[in-house]
Order: C-alpha cells, then structure tokens, then sequence
C-alpha cells in the first residue's frame, strides 16, 4: 500500500537569485526509509527546510497528507519532526528541559511553564535519553557545557521524543563514534525499539554522506545542484549513479 | 602629530570642543557673591551634621524614597518586560498579530519614553495634587517605556534558527513564545534590574526635590535654607542607600531550579500585576481633579507663546544637550588619561560618584553660587552629572581590559599618556562612544530638569506654563519635546548600529 505521506510538486527556492534548488518533484511514501545523499551545498538541508514548512519555497507546492502545507492544522503538522543539522538547541537551558521541547506540542502552556521552571517530570525526557546513550550526568547540564556529540544527541532525544511519524534527519551522525552512529541508526529507522514497546518514527529521511551506512534503507536520492538525479531502490544504486552526484 | 585623524578615539576627545563657547559664556557671567557659600558647601561634606533628631528624619525620609524607588522599580520592569515582550518581532513572529499592532505599541513606548519623569510627575502633581503615589506614578510611566526597550533589544538577540527549530515542534503558540523568551527575560532581569532599581532611587530623590516626598524633598529644603551640614547628611545616607541596594541586590542569587525560590518570584510577579491594575483603577475613580477640571480647558486656555519665542526655546534645548553630551563624552576620558595614575584614579573615582550622588537640580544650585543662570551652566551641570556616569562606565572597561598593550608601550620607554591613549583607550573608544550615543538619549530628557531651575528650554517653559494653567502651552511644549526627544533617539540610534 503505496499512501504518500509528503510530496513536492515542481519546488524551487531562490536565495537572492540564487536557485538552490531547481524544479523539485518527490514524493516520499509511508514507512519508506530514504537515505538522502549529495555533496555539501547541494541543497539537502534547504530541502529539508522545505519539506518541515520552514522555509516557504519561491515556486510549487509542498503537501501533507494529501493536503497543502498551509492549510494542515497545527497538531497535523507536529506529525513531521526535524533533526536540524546545525542542531538548534536553546543554549542558556539544560539537556532535558531541550529534550521536554519535544514535549511542547502535544502539552499544554503550564507543561512549557513548569519545563521552563524545571519543575516538570522528566521521565519521558530521560528514558529517550537513554536510548540515546545518554549519561544521567548530563542530564541537568546546560547545553553551552556538553561536547559535540552530547549536543547530537540531545538534538536527537528531542526529536525523538515527539514521537512522530515523519522523521527528517540532517546529517544526524555528525560527531558520533561507529558504536553510536549504530545505535542512532537503529533509533531512527526501526519500527521497534530494543523493548519491543515504543514505535519509532514510521517514515525517516537522512541526509548523510558515509555511504558504508546506506543498509537499513530503502530508497536513496542524490541531489546535486538542488536538483534530483536519482531517486531508486537502494538495491538499485550503482557506481555511476553516485559518479553523478559527487 | 600629523594630520588630525578621524578615528574612534579622536571623536571620544573632539566634543570637548564644546568648552570653548561654554567657557566664554560662563567666565562673561562669573560673580563672586556666593563664594562663602561654596565654600562652606564643600566643607560640609566633611562636617555632616549628626544627631538623634536629623538621623530620625533620615531615616524616615529614606523609608519613603526606598518605598517609591523599590515599588516603582518592581512595578516598571514587570511591566517593561510585559510591554518589551509585546513590541518585539519575535512576538509578531509567533503570534499572528498584524504588524501594524507592533508600529502601533512602539510608536506610543518611543512617546512616553521621551518625556522625563520630572515633567510627568510636575504634570501629574499638577493636576491631582502632590501625592505620594504620584512618584510612584510619574516613575512608572516613562520607566515602563524606558525598560520595556531593553527588553525588546534584548529579545531581538534570539537566533533566528531557534525560533524556526521551535517553531517546527508546532506547539501551542505560547509554550513556543514562552520558551524562546525565558531566557533572554531572565538575563535582562540579571543584568539591567540592579542599574534600574539604582535609577529608581534617583529618579526618586529628583522627583522629591520637586516636592514629591522622601530624602529628595529634604534635600531641596535643606538647601534652599541654606543648611549645608544638614544637606550633606541626607546625601551621605542616599550614597550609603545606593550602595547598600546594590551590596544587597548582587547577594540575591535568581537560582531559577530553586523551586520555591521560583514560586515566590513568579507570586510577586503576579500579586504586582494583579495590584497595580487594582491600583489604577482606584486612582482613576477615586482622585480629585485638583485643577484639570475638564479636558476642553485644554482648548479654551489660550497661549501667549509666540512662534519666535517657541523655536528660541527648541533651539536652545538642542544647544543645551548638545553641549552636555559633548562634556560626558570628552570629559572622562581626558581626564582619566592625564591624572593617569593610581591615588588621582581613586579622587577621580571619589567625584564622578559624588557627580552621579548628586541629583542635577542640587548641582545646578551650587554652581550658581559663582556664576549667573545661563544655558552653559545648565549643559555644564547636565554634562558633569552624565560624566559622572560615563566615566563609571570607562573605568569598569578598562580595569577589565587586557592591558598587555599598555605594559609594552611603557617597557618602550613611551610615555604614561601616550601609553595609555594608544595601548588602552584605543581599545575602548568604539564601544564607548556606543555607550554615549545611549546616554545622550539621556541626556535630552534631562534638559527638562535643568531646564526648570535653571531657566533655559522647554523645561522652564514647562513650569512656567503649567504653574498658569496655560494647558495648551503646555501641550506643545510636551510635543515638542517629545519630537526633540524621538529625533535624537532616532539619530542615536543609527550612530549606534554604526558603531556597533
Ligand atoms: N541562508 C542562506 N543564504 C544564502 N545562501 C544559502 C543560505 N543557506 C544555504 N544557502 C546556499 O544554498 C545552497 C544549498 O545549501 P544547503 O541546503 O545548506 O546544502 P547542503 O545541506 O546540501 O550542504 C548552498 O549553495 C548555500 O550556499
Ligand atoms: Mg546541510
């Protein structure tokens, strides 16, 4: 059963007369697992901007559900989250009050209150932590204090604990060791987790470069130059495809 | 020396150009009547005057200048962060409000904030009476403005990719807002709270010189009477009440994973909210109008102001803080940097803080002692009390400075003074003509108080209108010195961005 969950039609983006990216159609399916592949400056994270809402393209339309973007109610759109590249974590709060963020959308203002005042239950906060390998030092750390990788992955805890069924993921392995960089893996595109209780995201797009971790996925899409060369089975991918692209 | 160089640090010393006129006019109108006085003046300062009965009333008087200063402080920086919160793009960026809202909020803050809380209490005192609540009053108002600024400049420091990272959760629009503004709300309250309760306090003691109660009113009286050694006390027991609110103020820690602690602030928070609209309403249906008796006397009065008269008077504010603003901009750093070492450090420190101790009007009163009323006494009054805290500034940049620079140059064999030009102040010179721009803006609302007892601008044309009744004079008045005001605010504000 092939039900589109988002879709571009015919998208392009200018930046002061730059066109960063170029007629873009796609569409991506539920419960599709798409490595999103493409050099640095290609376009990914733009992309990715245009498919979470954030950045309004200069031309064509994206949808939802089947539905335009605009037009979606907020709940409706709380069901696409993002792992942003540049991680986008609130400095001045501590790691679980950024994960609690996650929280923000299916809570009420007294929950952003009490997560502000750290007066809120962290247990949820703390279990998605874990699964991402986090150490219950850090917990109450402020972000401004942890490395690289902690920040990662406190960018990743929030996103997964919005529990969504779309995840959009920019380049999420930055700073992570192969042990981690499994785990995450495994976090981001499993159905199940290691309980065998809480769903993950049904449907993941993942901007990366390695391409030793393309397994676990179904469908890859190059881009170059803000424009889709490729979009095939993973099965499918051949050395000149990425030829294209890099 | 060749040629003259406009840099950064050259401009920090250029407007002491403004000497030369002042100079001129102030040594035509030198008179030595008064020289008994000063000096008796000054060794008062030594010499205060000390017993049961005065320390009685200190302590009386400075109960009700704690009582305004603190309740006016708390009341105009919980409101100031409300209205911050409300004029800032942010705002308008989550919450869809159209924008015109925002020019709208703005546009009425930038108005209120150009009219001194002198005017605004001689104002209100005017028409309900003298009141202690009116201090309270005619702080708040131009204070809410005033602070709500600080926090709409503050909350523009939110990046942009964190409000889209935010934004993207989709969450209630208030639990996004609330989120994204915690922070740079809390800080401000960290950082700008203490220098507003101190600015309180002295708006306070100006506003008792005009009768409205607490040390201030002691201080005019005691002056006015001539009684020195009593003056000085009430001065010292303000000084020792600035620097206790202070001592106090930075012992308070805003732990905001105290839970308690939290509770009580946001308790306070609420119960002043919540009080001061209950208060306000009472005001409005409980006061008599004293003298306004409707709003078309507004219309009837009639003004004797001519135009002539009237651009004289918006001319002469201009050259007023003009000439103020180039003294606090020039006069700091000069100073500093030929009494530059350590014992002329700490007697320099001593004045610029008895500058800022004492409030303009007090000032203004001494200099008259040797020297006729004129519009340079004025701007020399003005610029010496802002000086006072400019070179506060200045000294807290460059003690912390790297002085790396500096030591090398000394070790060169160059000199003391060139030393410091170039190894310190350079380094300094941009950010603190940044600061003076903002104090300019001071400066300009300042002309009103100076104004009054000195007798130049607007501001005495202020008093003189208000004490006939003249309200529509007094309208325009307020309009144009809200227009001076706004100008310079505008102007300040892009040298500024250009400097920042
Ligand atoms: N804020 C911006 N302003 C101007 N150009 C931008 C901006 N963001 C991205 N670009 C340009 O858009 C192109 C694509 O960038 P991006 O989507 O970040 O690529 P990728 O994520 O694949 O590295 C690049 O050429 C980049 O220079
Ligand atoms: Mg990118």
């Amino acid at each position: 059963m092939n039900n589109t969950v988002l879709e571009l039609e015919n998208i392009s983006c200018e930046y002061k007369n730059d066109l960063i990216l170029n007629k873009i159609n796609l569409k991506i399916n539920s419960g599709e697992k798409i490595a999103l592949l493409g050099k640095s400056g290609s376009g990914k994270t733009t992309l990715i901007s245009v498919l979470n809402g954030t950045i309004k393209p200069t031309q064509g339309k994206v949808k939802l559900f089947n539905e335009s973007f605009e037009e979606l109610d907020r709940k409706q759109k709380s069901k696409i989250t993002t792992i942003w590249q540049d991680l986008r974590l609130i400095e001045d709060l501590s790691a679980e009050q950024n994960v609690n963020c996650g929280l923000l959308a299916e809570n009420n203002f007294y929950f952003a209150f009490k997560n502000l005042l750290n007066i809120s239950s962290f247990k949820k906060a703390h279990k998605y932590m874990k699964l991402c390998r986090l150490h219950n030092s850090i917990y109450d750390k402020k972000i401004g204090k942890l490395s690289g990788g902690q920040k990662q992955r406190v960018a990743i805890a929030r996103s997964l604990i919005q529990e969504s069924n779309i995840i959009l993921a920019d380049e999420p392995f930055n700073n992570l060791d192969p042990k981690l960089i499994t785990t995450i893996k495994n976090l981001l595109l499993e159905n199940v987790d290691k309980n065998n209780r809480k769903k993950s995201p049904k449907t993941a797009l993942v901007a990366l470069h390695r391409l030793d971790l393309l397994n676990n996925f179904d469908k890859v899409i190059g881009i170059r130059d803000g424009k889709i060369f490729f979009n095939i089975k993973r099965n499918n991918l051949k050395k000149i495809h990425l030829e294209k692209i890099y | 020396m060749n040629k003259l160089k406009f840099n950064y640090t050259s401009l920090s010393f250029l407007p002491i150009l403004v000497c030369i006129p002042l100079g001129y006019q102030l040594i035509n109108n030198i008179h030595f009547g008064g020289f008994k006085l000063f000096q008796e003046f000054l060794i008062s300062a030594f010499n205060p005057k000390i017993d049961n009965e005065i320390i009685i009333t200190v302590i009386k008087r400075l109960n009700e200048t704690i009582l305004i200063g603190f309740f006016s402080w708390l009341v105009s920086i919980i409101f100031g962060a409300i209205f911050g919160i409300i004029s800032s793009n942010i705002f308008y960026k989550i919450i869809n409000i159209p924008n015109f809202f925002y020019r709208i909020i703005r546009f009425f803050l930038t108005i209120i904030r150009s009219i001194h809380e002198v005017v605004w209490g001689i104002i209100l005192m005017q028409i309900y009476g003298i009141n202690f609540s009116i201090g309270i009053i005619a702080i708040c108002i131009p204070y809410i403005a005033v602070n709500s600024k600080v926090f709409a400049e503050q909350l523009e420091t939110i990046d942009y990719k964190n409000f889209e990272s935010i934004n993207q959760i989709n969450a209630p629009k208030f639990s996004s807002l609330l989120t994204l503004i915690w922070n740079p709300i809390i800080n401000t309250f960290k950082n700008f709270g203490l220098y507003r309760l101190e600015c309180s306090i002295r708006s306070t003691v100006i506003l008792g010189l005009f009768g409205i109660g607490g040390i201030g009113t002691s201080i005019f009286l005691s002056f006015q009477t001539l009684n020195f050694r009593e003056l000085w006390t009430y001065l010292w027991s303000l000084a020792i009440l600035i620097i206790l609110s202070g001592l106090i103020f930075k012992k308070i820690k805003f732990n905001t994973t105290n839970k308690i602690l939290s509770i009580f602030f946001i308790a306070v928070f609420f119960i002043t909210i919540l009080f001061s609209f209950s208060y306000f309403l009472y005001f409005i249906f409980n006061n008599n109008f004293e003298n306004f008796n409707s709003v078309s006397s507004l219309f009837k009065s009639s003004s004797d102001l001519g135009l002539f008269d009237f651009l004289k008077l918006i001319l002469e504010t201009i050259i007023l803080s003009l000439l103020s603003t180039g003294i606090a901009i020039s006069l700091p750093p000069l100073v500093i940097g030929i009494f530059n070492n350590n014992s002329s450090k700490i007697f320099i420190k001593i004045f610029a803080f008895l500058l800022r101790l004492i409030p303009t009007p007090v000032i203004l009163l001494t200099l008259l002692t040797f020297n006729n009323p004129s519009l340079s006494l004025a701007a020399l009054t003005l610029g010496l009390h802002n000086a006072g805290i400019t070179s506060k500034l200045l000294f807290t940049n460059l003690d912390s400075q790297d002085k790396r620079n500096y030591i090398a140059m000394k070790s060169l064999g160059i000199s003391n003074k060139t030393s410091w030009l170039l190894g310190l102040f350079s380094q300094q010179a941009k950010s603190y003509l940044a600061y003076c721009a903002y104090r300019s803006d001071i400066i300009i609302r300042e002309t009103a108080i100076v104004g009054v007892i000195g007798s130049v601008g607007l501001g005495w044309q202020l008093q003189e209108s208000l004490s006939s009744f003249a309200w529509q004079e007094v309208t325009i008045v307020l309009i144009a010195y809200s227009s001076i005001a706004i100008v310079g605010e505008l102007i300040n504000g892009k040298i500024k961005n250009s400097l920042t």
